[in-house]
Protein backbone atom coordinates (compact mmCIF):
# COMPACT_ATOMS: atom_id res chain seq x y z
CA UNK A 1 0.00 0.00 0.00
CA UNK A 2 1.59 3.01 -0.51
CA UNK A 3 1.05 6.42 1.41
CA UNK A 4 1.75 10.17 1.22
CA UNK A 5 2.54 11.50 4.47
CA UNK A 6 4.57 13.98 6.26
CA UNK A 7 7.60 12.88 8.65
CA UNK A 8 9.48 15.71 10.33
CA UNK A 9 8.67 18.17 7.48
CA UNK A 10 9.94 15.98 4.83
CA UNK A 11 6.90 14.69 2.38
CA UNK A 12 7.25 11.29 1.57
CA UNK A 13 6.02 8.23 0.00
CA UNK A 14 6.15 5.04 1.63
CA UNK A 15 5.45 1.96 0.33
CA UNK A 16 4.04 -0.36 3.96
CA UNK A 17 1.98 -3.35 5.07
CA UNK A 18 -1.15 -1.33 5.64
CA UNK A 19 -1.58 -2.01 9.25
CA UNK A 20 1.95 -1.39 10.25
CA UNK A 21 1.89 0.43 13.38
CA UNK A 22 3.93 4.07 13.18
CA UNK A 23 6.53 3.45 16.11
CA UNK A 24 7.51 0.25 13.82
CA UNK A 25 7.64 2.58 10.23
CA UNK A 26 9.89 5.18 12.46
CA UNK A 27 12.16 2.99 13.65
CA UNK A 28 12.43 0.85 10.49
CA UNK A 29 11.63 2.64 7.06
CA UNK A 30 12.68 5.93 8.54
CA UNK A 31 15.70 5.00 10.81
CA UNK A 32 14.41 7.18 13.63
CA UNK A 33 16.28 6.05 16.55
CA UNK A 34 14.50 8.15 18.96
CA UNK A 35 11.10 6.36 18.16
CA UNK A 36 11.88 3.48 21.14
CA UNK A 37 10.55 0.31 21.12
CA UNK A 38 7.42 -1.59 19.62
CA UNK A 39 5.98 -2.56 23.21
CA UNK A 40 3.36 -4.66 21.38
CA UNK A 41 0.61 -4.21 23.57
CA UNK A 42 2.07 -3.12 26.63
CA UNK A 43 1.24 -0.13 26.76
CA UNK A 44 4.60 1.26 27.97
CA UNK A 45 3.32 4.87 26.82
CA UNK A 46 7.28 5.30 25.18
CA UNK A 47 6.20 6.58 21.95
CA UNK A 48 4.86 9.20 21.79
CA UNK A 49 4.41 11.47 18.38
CA UNK A 50 2.47 14.52 17.40
CA UNK A 51 0.14 13.61 14.53
CA UNK A 52 -1.41 16.98 13.48
CA UNK A 53 -0.27 18.57 16.40
CA UNK A 54 -1.77 16.06 19.07
CA UNK A 55 0.42 13.46 21.17
CA UNK A 56 -0.01 9.76 20.38
CA UNK A 57 1.08 6.75 20.86
CA UNK A 58 2.66 5.54 17.67
CA UNK A 59 2.11 2.00 18.62
CA UNK A 60 -1.71 2.71 17.98
CA UNK A 61 -1.48 4.76 14.66
CA UNK A 62 -1.45 1.91 11.95
CA UNK A 63 -0.22 2.93 8.29
CA UNK A 64 -3.14 3.89 6.92
CA UNK A 65 -4.52 6.47 9.06
CA UNK A 66 -1.57 8.24 8.62
CA UNK A 67 -2.19 9.08 5.05
CA UNK A 68 -2.20 12.75 4.21
CA UNK A 69 -0.85 13.71 8.35
CA UNK A 70 1.48 15.66 9.66
CA UNK A 71 4.23 13.65 11.74
CA UNK A 72 6.55 15.26 14.17
CA UNK A 73 8.99 12.98 16.12
CA UNK A 74 11.63 13.93 19.04
CA UNK A 75 14.21 13.89 16.60
CA UNK A 76 12.94 17.04 14.27
CA UNK A 77 11.43 18.44 17.41
CA UNK A 78 14.52 18.40 19.72
CA UNK A 79 16.35 20.95 17.04
CA UNK A 80 13.08 23.80 17.53
CA UNK A 81 12.87 26.77 20.02
CA UNK A 82 10.04 24.84 21.65
CA UNK A 83 12.51 22.50 22.56
CA UNK A 84 14.89 25.16 24.39
CA UNK A 85 11.18 26.52 26.77
CA UNK A 86 11.41 22.80 28.06
CA UNK A 87 14.71 22.36 28.87
CA UNK A 88 14.99 25.56 30.25
CA UNK A 89 11.85 24.23 32.30
CA UNK A 90 13.65 21.18 33.07
CA UNK A 91 16.61 23.36 34.63
CA UNK A 92 14.97 25.32 36.66
CA UNK A 93 12.73 22.86 38.73
CA UNK A 94 15.76 20.79 38.27
CA UNK A 95 14.21 17.32 37.27
CA UNK A 96 14.60 16.03 33.94
CA UNK A 97 12.84 12.57 32.28
CA UNK A 98 15.38 9.82 32.46
CA UNK A 99 16.92 8.59 29.00
CA UNK A 100 14.50 5.75 28.47
CA UNK A 101 11.43 7.95 28.53
CA UNK A 102 13.15 11.31 27.63
CA UNK A 103 11.68 11.78 23.64
CA UNK A 104 7.93 10.46 24.61
CA UNK A 105 7.90 13.18 27.74
CA UNK A 106 8.93 15.61 26.14
CA UNK A 107 6.39 15.28 23.41
CA UNK A 108 3.52 14.89 25.60
CA UNK A 109 4.60 18.28 27.51
CA UNK A 110 4.91 20.23 24.70
CA UNK A 111 1.35 19.39 23.57
CA UNK A 112 0.14 20.50 27.17
CA UNK A 113 2.15 23.02 27.10
CA UNK A 114 1.34 24.87 23.35
CA UNK A 115 -2.20 23.64 24.54
CA UNK A 116 -1.90 26.40 27.78
CA UNK A 117 -2.95 23.04 30.17
CA UNK A 118 -2.21 24.38 33.81
CA UNK A 119 -4.87 22.05 35.92
CA UNK A 120 -2.10 19.84 37.55
CA UNK A 121 -5.08 16.98 37.42
CA UNK A 122 -5.20 17.15 33.61
CA UNK A 123 -1.54 17.25 33.68
CA UNK A 124 -0.77 14.70 35.86
CA UNK A 125 -4.13 12.39 34.40
CA UNK A 126 -2.51 13.14 30.06
CA UNK A 127 1.41 12.08 31.95
CA UNK A 128 0.07 9.18 33.54
CA UNK A 129 0.31 6.79 29.81
CA UNK A 130 4.06 7.20 30.52
CA UNK A 131 5.16 4.00 32.67
CA UNK A 132 8.59 4.95 33.25
CA UNK A 133 8.65 5.82 37.35
CA UNK A 134 11.38 8.24 36.95
CA UNK A 135 9.68 11.06 37.52
CA UNK A 136 7.74 12.91 40.24
CA UNK A 137 4.24 13.44 39.47
CA UNK A 138 4.79 17.46 41.26
CA UNK A 139 7.81 18.08 39.32
CA UNK A 140 5.52 17.22 35.91
CA UNK A 141 3.11 19.48 37.14
CA UNK A 142 6.15 22.01 38.12
CA UNK A 143 7.96 21.92 34.43
CA UNK A 144 4.62 22.09 32.49
CA UNK A 145 3.67 25.56 34.31
CA UNK A 146 7.39 26.85 34.10
CA UNK A 147 7.64 26.12 30.80
CA UNK A 148 4.53 27.85 29.60
CA UNK A 149 5.71 30.94 31.64
CA UNK A 150 8.91 30.73 29.97
CA UNK A 151 6.97 30.39 26.42
CA UNK A 152 4.94 33.04 27.62
CA UNK A 153 7.68 35.54 28.39
CA UNK A 154 9.24 35.09 25.30
CA UNK A 155 6.01 35.97 22.68
CA UNK A 156 6.01 39.14 25.32
CA UNK A 157 9.54 39.94 24.71
CA UNK A 158 8.97 38.98 20.82
CA UNK A 159 6.19 41.09 20.04
CA UNK B 1 10.82 -6.05 8.25
CA UNK B 2 7.37 -7.93 7.03
CA UNK B 3 6.38 -5.89 3.84
CA UNK B 4 6.61 -8.95 2.28
CA UNK B 5 3.62 -10.64 3.72
CA UNK B 6 0.34 -9.66 2.66
CA UNK B 7 -1.06 -6.40 3.50
CA UNK B 8 -4.85 -6.28 4.67
CA UNK B 9 -7.12 -4.87 2.64
CA UNK B 10 -8.44 -1.13 3.80
CA UNK B 11 -11.99 -0.11 2.89
CA UNK B 12 -12.78 3.41 3.89
CA UNK B 13 -16.56 3.77 2.91
CA UNK B 14 -17.58 7.25 3.39
CA UNK B 15 -21.35 7.16 4.17
CA UNK B 16 -23.55 4.45 4.78
CA UNK B 17 -24.69 3.33 1.56
CA UNK B 18 -21.15 2.63 1.31
CA UNK B 19 -20.62 0.56 3.75
CA UNK B 20 -23.41 -2.05 3.49
CA UNK B 21 -21.86 -2.66 0.07
CA UNK B 22 -18.29 -3.04 1.19
CA UNK B 23 -19.91 -5.10 4.11
CA UNK B 24 -22.02 -7.29 1.82
CA UNK B 25 -18.95 -8.19 -0.93
CA UNK B 26 -16.77 -8.92 2.42
CA UNK B 27 -18.44 -10.21 5.07
CA UNK B 28 -16.16 -11.31 6.95
CA UNK B 29 -13.96 -8.17 7.32
CA UNK B 30 -12.94 -6.53 10.40
CA UNK B 31 -14.48 -3.62 11.47
CA UNK B 32 -11.54 -0.97 12.77
CA UNK B 33 -13.21 2.07 14.83
CA UNK B 34 -10.47 3.65 17.24
CA UNK B 35 -8.07 0.64 17.29
CA UNK B 36 -6.90 0.82 20.53
CA UNK B 37 -8.13 -2.66 21.23
CA UNK B 38 -6.43 -3.81 18.33
CA UNK B 39 -3.72 -2.16 17.47
CA UNK B 40 -2.47 -3.51 21.53
CA UNK B 41 -2.89 -7.03 20.55
CA UNK B 42 0.37 -8.61 20.70
CA UNK B 43 -0.07 -10.40 17.13
CA UNK B 44 -2.07 -7.09 15.84
CA UNK B 45 1.01 -6.89 13.20
CA UNK B 46 2.03 -8.84 10.80
CA UNK B 47 -1.61 -9.96 10.10
CA UNK B 48 -1.70 -13.55 10.44
CA UNK B 49 -5.06 -13.83 8.60
CA UNK B 50 -4.19 -14.01 4.65
CA UNK B 51 -6.37 -11.48 2.51
CA UNK B 52 -7.66 -10.07 5.24
CA UNK B 53 -9.96 -7.12 5.17
CA UNK B 54 -10.51 -4.18 7.14
CA UNK B 55 -13.56 -1.94 6.79
CA UNK B 56 -11.87 1.41 8.85
CA UNK B 57 -15.41 3.86 9.72
CA UNK B 58 -13.67 6.69 10.62
CA UNK B 59 -14.56 8.35 7.59
CA UNK B 60 -18.16 7.52 7.65
CA UNK B 61 -19.73 11.32 8.73
CA UNK B 62 -23.16 10.35 10.01
CA UNK B 63 -21.14 7.92 12.93
CA UNK B 64 -19.38 11.49 14.25
CA UNK B 65 -22.52 13.37 15.19
CA UNK B 66 -23.68 13.95 18.92
CA UNK B 67 -26.54 15.65 19.59
CA UNK B 68 -28.90 16.35 22.60
CA UNK B 69 -31.99 17.50 24.11
CA UNK B 70 -33.72 17.67 27.52
CA UNK B 71 -34.46 14.15 27.58
CA UNK B 72 -31.16 12.28 26.40
CA UNK B 73 -28.12 12.30 24.67
CA UNK B 74 -27.11 10.68 21.36
CA UNK B 75 -23.95 9.70 20.06
CA UNK B 76 -22.40 8.50 16.80
CA UNK B 77 -20.66 5.32 17.29
CA UNK B 78 -17.19 6.97 16.10
CA UNK B 79 -17.48 9.49 18.19
CA UNK B 80 -14.18 9.27 20.69
CA UNK B 81 -14.91 9.52 24.04
CA UNK B 82 -12.53 12.75 24.69
CA UNK B 83 -15.45 14.42 22.87
CA UNK B 84 -18.02 12.39 24.82
CA UNK B 85 -16.37 14.47 28.02
CA UNK B 86 -16.06 18.00 26.02
CA UNK B 87 -19.50 18.31 25.12
CA UNK B 88 -21.71 16.70 27.43
CA UNK B 89 -19.51 17.05 31.20
CA UNK B 90 -22.01 18.71 32.92
CA UNK B 91 -25.38 16.95 31.99
CA UNK B 92 -24.05 13.75 31.53
CA UNK B 93 -24.80 11.07 34.24
CA UNK B 94 -21.73 10.81 36.89
CA UNK B 95 -21.04 7.01 36.64
CA UNK B 96 -20.40 7.53 32.88
CA UNK B 97 -18.21 10.55 33.10
CA UNK B 98 -16.28 8.79 36.16
CA UNK B 99 -15.71 5.83 33.63
CA UNK B 100 -13.77 7.66 31.19
CA UNK B 101 -11.80 9.58 33.66
CA UNK B 102 -10.63 6.56 34.76
CA UNK B 103 -9.63 5.30 31.77
CA UNK B 104 -6.72 7.89 32.37
CA UNK B 105 -4.86 9.86 29.83
CA UNK B 106 -6.34 11.35 26.29
CA UNK B 107 -3.77 9.94 24.37
CA UNK B 108 -5.85 6.94 24.95
CA UNK B 109 -9.54 8.76 25.22
CA UNK B 110 -8.81 10.79 21.74
CA UNK B 111 -8.80 7.40 19.81
CA UNK B 112 -11.12 5.15 21.70
CA UNK B 113 -14.90 5.54 20.44
CA UNK B 114 -17.93 4.76 22.06
CA UNK B 115 -19.08 2.12 19.59
CA UNK B 116 -15.34 0.54 19.60
CA UNK B 117 -15.98 0.51 23.52
CA UNK B 118 -18.73 -1.24 23.16
CA UNK B 119 -17.97 -4.02 20.35
CA UNK B 120 -14.61 -5.08 21.00
CA UNK B 121 -14.24 -8.51 20.03
CA UNK B 122 -12.65 -10.77 22.78
CA UNK B 123 -12.48 -8.48 25.48
CA UNK B 124 -15.18 -6.58 27.57
CA UNK B 125 -14.71 -3.18 28.42
CA UNK B 126 -16.14 -1.32 31.25
CA UNK B 127 -18.32 0.70 29.23
CA UNK B 128 -20.90 -1.70 28.17
CA UNK B 129 -21.35 -2.15 32.03
CA UNK B 130 -21.59 1.55 32.77
CA UNK B 131 -24.28 1.46 29.78
CA UNK B 132 -26.25 -1.18 30.94
CA UNK B 133 -26.46 0.29 34.19
CA UNK B 134 -27.49 3.60 32.32
CA UNK B 135 -30.68 1.15 30.37
CA UNK B 136 -28.75 2.84 27.20
CA UNK B 137 -30.20 2.17 23.96
CA UNK B 138 -28.16 1.52 20.79
CA UNK B 139 -29.01 1.32 17.34
CA UNK B 140 -28.20 -1.54 15.18
CA UNK B 141 -27.82 -1.02 11.32
CA UNK B 142 -27.54 -4.70 9.82
CA UNK B 143 -27.44 -6.52 6.36
CA UNK B 144 -30.44 -8.34 5.75
CA UNK B 145 -31.40 -9.69 2.04
CA UNK B 146 -28.49 -7.75 0.80
CA UNK B 147 -30.27 -4.49 2.10
CA UNK B 148 -29.44 -2.07 4.93
CA UNK B 149 -31.72 -2.04 8.55
CA UNK B 150 -31.58 -0.11 11.13
CA UNK B 151 -33.15 -1.26 14.40
CA UNK B 152 -33.25 0.73 18.14
CA UNK B 153 -32.85 -1.73 21.32
CA UNK B 154 -31.92 -1.71 24.34
CA UNK B 155 -28.08 -2.68 25.23
CA UNK B 156 -29.36 -5.26 27.55
CA UNK B 157 -30.90 -7.07 25.02
CA UNK B 158 -27.56 -7.72 23.00
CA UNK B 159 -25.90 -9.27 26.12
CA UNK B 160 -25.63 -13.21 25.24
CA UNK B 161 -26.15 -15.58 28.02
CA UNK B 162 -21.85 -15.62 28.67
CA UNK B 163 -22.47 -11.77 29.94
CA UNK B 164 -20.65 -10.44 26.51
CA UNK B 165 -22.14 -8.21 24.13
CA UNK B 166 -23.21 -10.06 20.59
CA UNK B 167 -24.05 -8.32 17.27
CA UNK B 168 -25.96 -9.89 14.85
CA UNK B 169 -23.57 -11.02 11.81
CA UNK B 170 -22.80 -7.94 8.96
CA UNK B 171 -24.00 -5.78 11.82
CA UNK B 172 -22.92 -2.84 13.76
CA UNK B 173 -23.47 -0.13 16.42
CA UNK B 174 -23.95 3.08 14.15
CA UNK B 175 -25.99 5.69 17.64
CA UNK B 176 -25.77 5.24 20.89
CA UNK B 177 -28.56 6.94 23.22
CA UNK B 178 -27.75 7.59 26.77
CA UNK B 179 -31.13 9.12 28.87
CA UNK B 180 -30.65 11.60 31.46
CA UNK B 181 -31.30 10.30 34.86
CA UNK B 182 -32.05 11.85 37.72
CA UNK B 183 -30.74 9.21 40.13
CA UNK B 184 -28.79 10.68 42.67
CA UNK B 185 -26.60 7.34 43.89
CA UNK B 186 -24.07 7.05 40.81
CA UNK B 187 -20.69 4.88 41.94
CA UNK B 188 -18.33 3.71 39.08
CA UNK B 189 -15.31 1.80 40.23
CA UNK B 190 -12.86 0.28 38.14
CA UNK B 191 -9.52 -2.02 39.53
CA UNK B 192 -6.77 -3.46 37.54
CA UNK B 193 -6.09 -3.07 34.20
CA UNK B 194 -8.66 -3.73 31.23
CA UNK B 195 -6.30 -4.24 28.86
CA UNK B 196 -2.84 -5.40 30.39
CA UNK B 197 -4.33 -7.73 32.90
CA UNK B 198 -7.79 -8.81 31.82
CA UNK B 199 -7.73 -12.08 34.34
CA UNK B 200 -7.60 -9.89 37.03
CA UNK B 201 -9.30 -5.97 36.90
CA UNK B 202 -12.99 -5.68 36.94
CA UNK B 203 -15.57 -2.49 37.32
CA UNK B 204 -18.80 -1.85 38.53
CA UNK B 205 -21.42 0.57 37.45
CA UNK B 206 -24.14 0.75 40.00
CA UNK B 207 -27.33 3.64 39.63
CA UNK B 208 -30.24 4.06 42.06
CA UNK B 209 -32.15 6.65 43.35
CA UNK B 210 -31.68 6.93 47.32
CA UNK B 211 -35.13 8.09 48.90
CA UNK B 212 -36.29 8.15 52.33
CA UNK B 213 -33.39 5.50 53.55
CA UNK B 214 -34.87 2.87 50.26
CA UNK B 215 -33.38 2.34 47.05
CA UNK B 216 -35.54 3.06 44.03
CA UNK B 217 -34.82 1.27 41.07
CA UNK B 218 -31.21 0.12 41.81
CA UNK B 219 -29.00 -1.16 38.44
CA UNK B 220 -25.50 -2.53 38.76
CA UNK B 221 -23.20 -4.34 36.62
CA UNK B 222 -20.41 -5.98 37.16
CA UNK B 223 -17.83 -6.50 34.46
CA UNK B 224 -14.75 -8.64 34.08
CA UNK B 225 -12.59 -8.06 31.15
CA UNK B 226 -12.23 -11.51 30.54
CA UNK B 227 -15.55 -13.11 30.90
CA UNK B 228 -18.16 -10.22 30.15
CA UNK B 229 -20.92 -8.87 32.04
CA UNK B 230 -22.79 -9.57 35.34
CA UNK B 231 -26.62 -7.94 35.01
CA UNK B 232 -29.26 -9.29 36.66
CA UNK B 233 -32.87 -8.31 37.26
CA UNK B 234 -32.35 -10.62 40.61
CA UNK B 235 -29.49 -8.89 41.90
CA UNK B 236 -31.24 -5.29 41.01
CA UNK B 237 -34.07 -6.69 42.92
CA UNK B 238 -32.12 -7.74 46.12
CA UNK B 239 -31.09 -4.06 45.89
CA UNK B 240 -34.43 -2.97 45.67
CA UNK B 241 -35.67 -4.49 49.05
CA UNK B 242 -33.09 -3.16 50.89
CA UNK B 243 -33.60 -0.35 54.06
CA UNK B 244 -30.39 1.63 54.54
CA UNK B 245 -28.31 1.82 56.86
CA UNK B 246 -27.55 -1.54 56.62
CA UNK B 247 -25.13 -2.96 59.19
CA UNK B 248 -22.54 -5.79 58.92
CA UNK B 249 -24.56 -9.09 59.21
CA UNK B 250 -26.81 -7.48 56.29
CA UNK B 251 -24.12 -6.19 54.18
CA UNK B 252 -22.82 -10.02 54.46
CA UNK B 253 -25.92 -11.41 54.02
CA UNK B 254 -26.28 -9.53 50.57
CA UNK B 255 -22.62 -10.34 49.76
CA UNK B 256 -23.45 -13.96 49.82
CA UNK B 257 -26.52 -13.43 47.40
CA UNK B 258 -24.58 -11.55 44.72
CA UNK B 259 -21.28 -14.09 45.27
CA UNK B 260 -24.22 -16.88 44.41
CA UNK B 261 -25.14 -15.04 41.34
CA UNK B 262 -21.75 -14.33 40.66
CA UNK B 263 -20.78 -18.16 41.16
CA UNK B 264 -23.71 -19.25 39.21
CA UNK B 265 -22.70 -16.89 36.06
CA UNK B 266 -19.02 -16.75 36.13
CA UNK B 267 -17.07 -20.42 37.55
CA UNK B 268 -13.75 -19.38 36.67
CA UNK B 269 -13.19 -15.81 38.23
CA UNK B 270 -9.66 -15.48 39.62
CA UNK B 271 -9.07 -14.66 43.57
CA UNK B 272 -7.95 -11.32 42.70
CA UNK B 273 -11.36 -10.56 40.87
CA UNK B 274 -13.65 -12.41 43.54
CA UNK B 275 -11.89 -10.38 46.30
CA UNK B 276 -11.94 -7.23 44.52
CA UNK B 277 -15.66 -7.46 43.80
CA UNK B 278 -16.26 -7.52 47.49
CA UNK B 279 -14.23 -4.83 47.99
CA UNK B 280 -16.47 -2.91 45.89
CA UNK B 281 -19.61 -4.11 47.35
CA UNK B 282 -18.30 -3.08 50.95
CA UNK B 283 -17.90 0.70 49.04
CA UNK B 284 -21.31 0.82 47.35
CA UNK B 285 -22.97 -0.30 50.21
CA UNK B 286 -20.38 2.12 52.55
CA UNK B 287 -21.09 5.03 49.88
CA UNK B 288 -25.04 4.58 50.26
CA UNK B 289 -24.68 4.10 54.36
CA UNK B 290 -22.95 7.50 54.36
CA UNK B 291 -25.51 8.76 52.27
CA UNK B 292 -28.48 7.52 54.27
CA UNK B 293 -27.02 9.18 57.56
CA UNK B 294 -25.80 12.41 56.40
CA UNK B 295 -29.59 13.12 54.64
CA UNK B 296 -31.46 15.77 55.75
CA UNK B 297 -34.74 15.37 57.54
CA UNK B 298 -37.44 15.82 55.91
CA UNK B 299 -40.53 17.57 57.44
Amino acid sequence: MKIDCSIDGKTLTLSLNSNKPLSLILSENIGDGAAVNHCRGDMCGLCAVLVNGKPMLSCMVPAFEIRGKEIITFESFQKTRAMKDIEKAYELVGAAPCRECYASRTMIFESLISDGVSEPEEIIKELSIVRCPCMDTEDEVNIVLKAIDIRRKRRVRRS
Amino acid sequence: MYEGLSSPNIHTPHNMAEFSSIITHYPSSTMWAGGTYIMTRPDAYPSKVMNAEIIFLGEIEELHRFQRNDRFAEFGSMVTLDEVMSVGKAVLPKVLTDNIREIGSRLITRRATLGGAISTKGLTTSFPGTLVALDANVEIRMIKKKRLHSRWMQLTRLLDRNGTISLPPQSMISRIRIAFTDKNCQFFRSTGSFMTDPENAMSVSFTASLDQDVLNNPTIAFTYPSHGILYSRDIDNVFSSLRFPLDESERRNLEMIIFTFIDSSFQDLSDLQKIRTKGMLRAIVDELNEKTLTMPVQD
